[in-house]
């Protein structure tokens, strides 16, 4: 299905919800899923995330103002998730004790490639940067977002995401460069 | 000298994988969990739709065996010969008995 413009899929979420979300789950479904993914790790936590986003922006749509851009409101509901989601894991870790709990790490996943030792690094260092940081490098370093709609995305100002972004690129450098 | 780290040879890889099939999967799951928030008129609709169509279609179909029923054809025109072959008498007798028949001309 070619990719339509957020204009369009509003326009006909409003006059029928159903083929309107047919529409917005062709467009975003990969996109929210690999930002969740990029933050969670594990592929199931991303997925059962990317699908509660889902849902939450079908029981939702007609809230949208019109305020800001609808990919912008469609990202911030997917990082919301994506952070419950991590919330999630690091209560569940901290009942059981576990010596990792409240870091961020490339933890062992069935589908996770360990094979790739420089891609599993530079997971590893961006996972290691304050959740600020982390959104602010992967938006826009994977999906090209624009710093005006990345501040929209995280509740920040633009000139505090490109703050974020170039810091979080030397932490990277840095982190590569070292013999962790 | 330190070997530096350079963005681009990196690129957009990541050490992710994903299962077969694993995002027409999640799209069904969203559905599974939103269908009965459709709209109710559009199912509705989709209902009355549906039952006038088939009636439609029922009403045809009755039409069109009425229209086109070769024996009821053939049956009148055998009654009609029939009743001319009758005298003037039973010819007045019959009309007047079908009529005042109910069943007939209801």
């Amino acid at each position: 299905m070619a990719a339509r413009n957020d204009a369009d899929i509003l326009s006909v979420l409003k006059r029928d919800a159903e083929s309107g979300f047919r529409l917005l789950m062709a467009k975003y479904k990969e996109t929210v899923y690999w930002h969740i993914r990029r933050l969670v790790v594990s592929h199931d936590d991303a997925q059962d995330a990317a699908q509660e986003t889902f849902v939450r922006i079908f029981r939702s749509f007609r809230q949208f103002k019109g305020d800001c851009p609808f990919g912008a409101w469609i990202y911030r509901i997917a990082t919301h998730e994506a952070l419950r989601a991590l919330e999630r894991r690091k209560d569940e870790r901290l009942s059981l004790d576990d010596p990792e709990a409240g870091t961020s790490s490339l933890m062992t996943d069935e589908y996770v490639d360990y094979g790739d030792l420089e891609a599993v690094k530079f997971q590893k260092a961006i996972l290691s940067l304050p959740t600020k940081q982390q959104l602010a490098f992967n938006l826009r370093y994977y999906d090209e977002l624009g710093y005006d709609e990345i501040a929209v995305i995280t509740h920040s100002t633009a000139a505090n995401v490109k703050a974020n972004y170039h810091i979080a690129k030397e932490k990277i450098i840095k982190y590569m460069n070292s013999t962790i | 000298m330190d070997k530096k780290f350079d963005f681009n040879s990196m690129g957009k890889r990541m050490p992710y994988k994903t299962p077969e099939g694993f995002l027409d999967e999640m799209e069904a799951n969203v559905w599974k969990e939103v269908q009965h928030e459709l709209p109710q008129t559009h199912k509705r609709t989709t209902f009355r739709l549906r039952v006038f169509a088939g009636a439609m279609a029922v009403a045809a179909s009755i039409a069109l065996l009425l229209v086109l029923n070769p024996f009821q054809t053939d049956s009148f025109s055998r009654v009609e010969r029939a009743f001319a072959n009758l005298t003037e008498d039973d010819q007045a007798y019959m009309l007047a008995v079908y009529q005042e028949d109910i069943f007939i001309n209801q």
